[in-house]
């Protein structure tokens, strides 16, 4: 029996409105499910809603419709507080813009993590030296982001997103600023993630990125497109 | 003085003398004027709530003093007198004898002297008064000098209703009816009071909107770092403990800032202005203390305005926007 999927979403839509014109269905409908172990690559033309996506079934934003559920339980819904403290218990994001904050260092960065789910520094703190050094951004844990180059800026915010072990990750578009090298780190680290049990879902344009991915699905017209055996097509 | 003692209601009187102590200061500067007052230490003072003024150090005169003399508290630190010191006044030596303690009026700026030698500076200062009775052709002595009386009235009696009666009953004297003092010295200071509140009302909302604004934009200013924060699980009270933390210590170090430049403002602008016997400032711990917590209020209140914006936006709005700015 497959285990249970960490990340179900189902009938997801996301309008947005302009002042003056015609809804957009950003997305319209969308089915997903994502298991432990499983690594779901999201590709799609430029503005078909792949941010969007990751960003409702992080919780980032509320859907118009629809249900997500971490582990078997329904989260899109709770109040705002509740949503943050499921998204502190369940995911871990990697953004393509880093979103280090500017006034911590490397290892305050990664430690941020830890802060809002209640674990005190001085025990994560070596875990956060242990994955900065595995990164090979060790020796910069004490620069401040201004002072990392784009690549050591996205190890570090890699490693504050996995410092808590959560059962789901989420990247959107985590090579879109760093070049073939450090891109490939990163790409080696999400499916490293997978491959420890992790749920990764990723939203990216680089070809290599499917490379290992359990399932590759498209975006477009709002819906998933299935490329895969963990996603269910999209029902309308 | 007889005259008015005779009239129905009237308590006591009591002569006194009061003289500019430089003629020269303009009419303009009367409330902030140096006087010297000459009291008839034989009589009682007549007014119910100082039977005596409050004295700081030393004592205040007696019957019999002669050539003595009890300062008020800014005549005394503006010419660093104190018990014991000599004060030449035309021409004449006084030893001050007491300090009073500070009233924040009229008398902080007084020189008392006995009513006697107050006549004597009278008749020095005013060459006409001195030929006068130098020439013996008025029936006019020194000792019936006086400038004016204090009038104390019987208990029950409506003091107006004495005052109207020496008017009709003794001619010849300008008599102050008390209502209408208390009139003139509340319109007289009406203005300068409006002014200042004016003025600390205007200081009050500027820098209350100034702070406001200043706390409100350096949260907002770091809107994608609280969208940030949020995504990684701060909740509402995390994200507005934080805000509110920190604009209380900016706040906070702020006002502790802005009372210590405005005690050595106003400690400067009044050792200036001492010179000339005045005072500008009281720093009271409540005010101090009413100052700090107003800015800690509105702190709170900018805080607490700027959270709830940026609780109420979605993290991804949030960081969205602090992406664009």
């Amino acid at each position: 029996m497959p285990p249970e999927p960490a990340l179900r979403a189902q009938g997801i839509v996301k309008r947005f409105r302009a002042p003056a014109g015609v809804p957009i269905d950003v997305l319209a409908g969308v089915d997903l499910e994502v298991r432990p172990g499983e690594l779901v690559v999201v590709e799609g033309p430029s503005g078909s809603g792949k941010s969007t996506l990751l960003n409702v079934l992080g919780l980032l934003e509320e859907p118009d419709a629809g249900e997500v559920w971490f582990g078997g339980r329904a989260v899109s819904r709770l109040s705002r507080s509740a949503r943050s403290r499921e998204r502190g218990r369940w995911l871990g994001f990697v953004f393509q813009a880093f979103l280090l904050l500017p006034s911590l260092t490397a290892l305050d960065n990664v430690l941020l993590a830890a802060r809002y789910v209640g674990r005190p520094d001085g025990d994560v703190r070596h875990r956060a030296e242990m994955l900065l050094e595995r990164l090979g951004v060790g020796h910069r844990r004490d620069h401040y982001p201004a002072q990392l180059s784009g690549g050591e800026q996205q190890r570090v915010a890699f490693c504050r997103a996995i410092l808590n072990d959560p059962p789901l990750l989420l990247a959107d578009e985590p090579t879109g600023n760093l070049d073939d090298d450090n891109g490939a780190v990163i790409l080696a680290g999400l499916r490293d993630r997978a491959q420890a049990g992790g749920a990764v879902v990723v939203v990216s344009h680089r070809p290599d990125a499917a490379r290992g991915a359990t399932a590759v699905l498209t975006l477009a017209g709002g819906r998933l497109a299935l490329r895969g055996p963990s996603c269910k097509e999209a029902t309308r | 003085m007889e005259a008015i003692r005779k009239v129905d209601g009237v308590a006591g009187v009591q002569p006194q003398i009061m003289l500019p102590l430089n003629p020269s200061t303009s009419q303009f500067l009367t409330l902030t004027q140096e006087i010297v007052l000459g009291v008839d230490l034989s009589l009682p003072m007549p007014n119910r709530h100082y039977a005596t003024l409050p004295v700081r150090a030393g004592r205040f005169l007696r019957e019999g003093d002669r050539r003595r003399a009890v300062v008020g508290a800014s005549f005394a630190a503006s010419r660093g007198l104190g018990v014991g010191s000599a004060l030449v006044l035309e021409g004449e030596r006084y030893e001050v004898v007491g300090v009073l303690e500070r009233m924040m009026t009229a008398p902080d700026r007084f020189v008392i002297v006995p009513i006697a030698d107050a006549r004597e500076q009278w008749v020095a200062k005013d060459r006409l008064l001195r030929t006068l009775l130098a020439s013996g052709a008025a029936a006019l002595r020194a000792e019936d000098l006086n400038t004016g009386a204090a009038v104390g009235w019987r208990d029950g009696e409506d003091p107006d209703a004495v005052a109207h009666r020496i008017r009709e009953q003794v001619p010849g004297v300008n008599v102050q009816i008390p209502s209408e003092l208390s009139e003139l010295l509340r319109s007289s200071t009406a203005f300068f009071s409006a002014l200042l509140v004016g003025i600390g009302t205007l200081a009050f909302v500027i820098g209350g909107l100034s702070l406001a604004n200043t706390v409100a934009a350096a949260v907002f200013e770091r809107i994608r770092d609280f969208g940030v924060k949020r995504a990684l699980g701060a909740t509402d009270w995390q994200v507005g403990r934080e805000v509110l933390g920190e604009a209380l210590a900016v706040t906070l170090s702020g006002g502790l800032l802005g009372v210590v430049l405005a005690i050595a403002l106003g400690v400067s602008i009044d050792r200036w202005v001492q010179q000339r016997g005045q005072e500008l400032f009281l720093f009271s711990p409540r005010l101090l203390g009413g100052a700090l917590v107003f800015s800690l209020a509105l702190g709170a209140a900018a805080a607490a305005y700027a959270a709830l914006r940026i609780v109420r936006l979605s993290p991804a709005e949030a960081i969205r926007r602090g992406s664009a700015a």
